[in-house]
């Protein structure tokens, strides 16, 4: 059966039993990753995947199920015994299908998301591609131990059909170079850095400086070591800035606000950072990252704010939550996230800090979603007047979530625009660090 | 019967066309790896058991090697035809040497499917009783939310060097979160359980053991402070505290880092690592506990294998690639979360042996520091050596007494440095089964660990 079909196949059965509602899915991945080390192959590996899944709705109960053994003669048996077993939970009124009027209509232009050709060209040009910028960097310092470049891709297809009047498709696809090396370090130490970049076509991969920027973001390293315990102004630099917003979007979800598990409990349009803290999802704009007419539930995504001047502007509220919360259901989650730029490059917001820890990784640690109390380990460089003028590795960072965004005092203008988060290099203002 | 598999039996009838097209290419092993793995999980919020989630996972993974390198290729698909395309591509890895044959195989064991035998009810029973316990206990607590679930997957596994085994590896597993509010501030604690066995194995005490603990652990948090960072002594507490052994030596240990040189404990293969009262196993023959190999992912039969002994670095997590570069037997440590993943070296369940201190003696030497007893998750750069592990709840230690309760800090250490300065080792040896899952290269596998009362003289506290 083709992909399409077997969603409605799998449908009928479900209804045929008894279901009252019903949501299926049926994924395709199709992916294709090399490994090269020390100009040799490493691993290569191929993988064609499809998957099922559904949600049941039967008497005010909702049971989710997944299989990947979507063939015709067994699908029979595992939706029976799905039914089955949803038949066995309790009622709670609360999960329903989203209401089909918020479904997205069909009517939006292609997002021009999806490299089809990834999985038609010859392997040969992934290889040739690896090759390249493992060449550019096997060999290219004397203190390198062991030099890695990985390519990978993959392709999504997704066939949704939900049995109160949604039925859509979407795809996107990904292809990624990255270089790791590592170095002769200092006191038997062996840094580890590496670079990669991500495009939606194959045709639009970078065929130089991957390499290189991961021999010096590795070289740069050696050295590390923790400074002393203390105030300092924090910058952390873009490709990893988004890790501190994760736990403010996560206390936004409809789940954590009616279990009471989040620190941004009655916080819709509230200032809960600096004006600084700036975010909107922009999920139709086409030929982006994670660009999407609409979320797992069908609902139509749009143009909204989630932070503006730091006031916090949506929850992520699903359906479910919303009946329990008494609120209007949102889409799910943020799909191209965009944080609004300074007009600073990661060099200048250096040289407006004084003296600051340039966060370039975070190594560990975690926040209490509950309080918003967090402590996460850290590498980068302590930098003074501009200049980087110590690698350093072995502290911590540790605060409260809250207290954190408030002191946001400048955003950087070098998100890259080819991720579907686009944070830039962030600065705050006394941030407390523990190291010796 | 040529052709197909039926929808009853894992079995494998063309194994040996499979692994003879997979060495076409001029590779020197291939494997194929069967799986066909059920989980079931029932949740309860609300007080009522209103979520479930169930997935059937099925498919094999062929893997070829030559050398070091590995070709991979899988299918959820074991009709022939399919599984002969998956060898096909995973063979490009022998990249056109000589083509060898694989050995004659044995009659390759087939596997009748199981009958799905979970009782939805026994799970709810145990759901419901897990709430009303927790409910019970304090006053306090405006929400509870618990899961159940079980994981039971059988496996079927032939190589080329005539080498096959079927294995049935269920996992039960209980998860529980309390949210408590007092004076308008709102906590919330955890408690997780998760063993090798059966879900009707677990017993009504387990889950009322389970109960009292989150709720201990979330009371606790509202007396518990952040403490201030620096430098300082910690005393480990016995059990969960074994995450230092996985995050500041287990990887490190683990072999396809020292292989490439990038581990910071490359090329220190029978030096002294730390003091004499250390020895440090990775153990896969532990019954029930989530690490316990019979068979490892490649083939290996399940043992324990000591890291370090007495101080001095004994052997590497090997799988067979690590295996043959050192010159070594594997040591049973090939694992891969599922037929989608080509094995790697992985931990099972990591610990340090019991040592000869008082864990009161080891407590009372600490003029100050902390004292850490429950953990969330933990990290490894592996090699540079830093690890973390974020400490959920501890007490300062002053003056050799525990005295203010604390919480959510990071504490973080270079792996060599913290081995060579854990100066006591408590008599008090405790494995944690908690439900641990480690990541590494994309995958998650199952894994436990433990320690004795253990002072380590100084890491970064957060």
């Amino acid at each position: 059966m083709k992909n399409k079909e077997i969603t409605e196949y799998a449908m009928s059965l479900a209804l045929k039993h008894g279901c009252q509602d019903v949501k299926v899915v049926l994924m395709q991945n199709n992916e294709d990753a090399i490994d090269l080390r020390d100009g040799k192959m490493e691993r290569i590996h191929h993988a064609l995947a499809r998957s099922l899944v559904m949600n049941l709705f039967i008497d005010g109960r909702d049971g989710f199920f997944y299989t990947n053994k979507v063939e015709k003669d067994g699908l029979e048996a595992f939706i029976r015994q799905a039914v089955e077993t949803t038949r066995m939970l309790e009622p709670d009124e609360s999960h329903t299908l989203a209401d089909p009027s918020l479904y997205y209509k069909g009517d939006g232009p292609a997002l021009c998301n999806f490299d089809a050709t990834l999985s038609q060209m010859d392997p040969q040009e992934k290889l040739a591609l690896a090759m390249e910028a493992d060449s550019q960097l096997v060999g290219s310092h004397p203190s390198i131990i062991s030099a890695e470049t990985r390519y990978s891709d993959r392709q999504y297809q997704g066939w949704y059909l939900i049995s109160n009047g949604f039925q859509g498709y979407e795809e996107c696809s990904r292809a990624t170079l990255t270089s790791i090396c590592t170095v002769e370090g200092t006191d038997g130490q062996h840094p580890m850095d590496g670079w990669g970049e991500s495009r939606i076509f194959f045709k639009d991969m970078p065929r130089q400086g991957i390499a290189q920027t991961a021999l010096e973001r590795t070289l740069r390293k050696v050295g590390q070591r923790p400074v002393q315990s203390g105030k300092y102004t924090m910058i952390v630099e873009s490709p990893v800035a988004g890790n501190l917003l994760v736990p403010m979007l996560s206390a936004m979800t409809g789940q954590a606000l009616h279990q009471r598990t989040s620190f941004l409990q009655n916080c819709q349009d509230v200032q809960v950072g600096s004006p600084l803290l700036d975010v909107v999802d922009d999920p139709l704009i086409p030929g982006t990252r994670g660009a999407s007419h609409f979320d797992e539930d069908g609902v139509a995504t749009k143009r909204r704010m989630i932070f503006e001047e730091g006031r916090l502007r949506t929850y992520f509220i699903d359906t479910p939550s919303a009946h329990k919360l008494g609120l209007k259901p949102t889409t799910l989650g943020v799909h191209h996230m965009v944080f609004t730029p300074g007009q600073s490059t990661l060099e200048q917001l250096m040289g407006q800090a004084g003296k600051a820890i340039l966060v370039t990784d975070f190594n560990g640690g975690n926040c209490d979603p509950s309080t918003g109390y967090f402590s996460y380990g850290i590498e980068g460089f302590l930098v003074q007047g501009g200049v980087i003028v110590q690698p350093v590795s072995g502290m911590n960072v540790t605060g409260n979530m809250l207290d954190l965004w408030k002191s946001l005092v400048a955003v950087g203008n070098d998100a890259d625009p080819w991720e579907a988060e686009l944070i830039p290099s962030l600065m705050f203002s006394d941030v407390n660090f523990s190291g010796i | 019967m040529e052709n197909e598999i039926t929808q009853s039996v894992l079995c494998l009838p063309y194994a040996d066309k499979v692994l003879d097209e997979a060495l076409s290419w001029g590779g020197d092993y291939a494997e194929i790896f069967v799986e066909n793995t059920t989980v079931h999980s029932l949740e309860l919020q609300d007080q009522r058991v209103s979520q479930t989630q169930q997935s059937l996972i099925y498919g094999a993974g062929i893997r070829v090697l030559k050398d070091s390198c590995t070709g991979y290729a899988y299918t959820m698909d074991l009709s022939m035809p399919a599984m002969m395309n998956a060898a096909r591509f995973a063979a490009t890895a022998g990249n056109g040497g000589e083509r060898l044959s694989a050995a004659a195989l044995p009659q390759v064991p087939a596997m009748p499917l199981l009958e799905d035998n979970v009782s939805i009810e026994l799970m709810k029973k145990r759901l419901l009783l897990l709430d009303e316990t927790v409910r019970n206990l304090d006053g306090r607590i405006i929400k509870v939310k618990a899961a159940v679930a079980t994981r039971d997957q059988q496996v079927l596994f032939v190589n080329s060097q005539g080498c096959s085994f079927t294995d049935y590896r269920p996992r039960a597993s209980v998860f529980l979160r309390v949210v408590m509010e007092q004076d308008g501030q709102t906590q919330m604690g955890f408690a997780t359980l998760s063993l090798q066995k059966d879900f009707h194995q677990f017993s009504e005490t387990d889950f009322t053991d389970l109960a009292k603990t989150a709720v201990d652990r979330t009371a606790f948090l509202f007396d518990a402070v952040q403490p201030e960072g620096g430098e300082m002594p910690v005393v480990m507490a016995p059990g969960a505290s074994g995450i230092l052994m996985h995050e500041a030596i287990g990887h490190a240990f683990e072999a396809d880092f020292n292989r490439v040189g990038t581990s910071i404990f490359a090329g220190k293969m029978g030096q002294r690592v730390c003091r004499p009262e250390v020895t440090i196993v990775d153990d896969g023959t532990q019954a029930e506990d989530v690490g316990c190999l019979r068979w490892d992912d490649e083939g290996i039969p399940g043992q324990r294998t000591v890291l370090v002994d007495k101080g001095v670095l004994n052997s590497y997590m090997h799988d067979r690639i690590s295996a043959r570069h050192y010159g070594v037997e594997p040591t049973g440590n090939g694992r891969r979360e599922s037929f989608r993943h080509a094995p790697q070296p992985r931990m099972r369940s990591t610990y340090m042996m019991a040592g000869e201190s008082n864990p009161e003696d080891i407590i009372r030497s600490v003029k100050k520091g902390i004292y850490a007893q429950v953990f969330t998750n933990g990290q490894v750069q592996i090699g540079a050596g830093d690890f973390t592990f974020y400490m959920k709840q501890g007490y300062l230690i002053e003056d050799g007494h525990l005295t203010q309760p604390i919480r959510d800090i990071n504490v973080i250490g270079n792996g060599p440095r913290a081995l060579a300065d854990i100066s006591m080792v408590g008599n008090d040896l405790l494995i944690d089964h908690s439900a641990s899952m480690c990541g590494k290269g994309g995958q998650s596998v199952p894994v436990s660990q433990g320690l004795p009362t253990v002072l380590v003289d100084k890491l970064v506290v957060g």
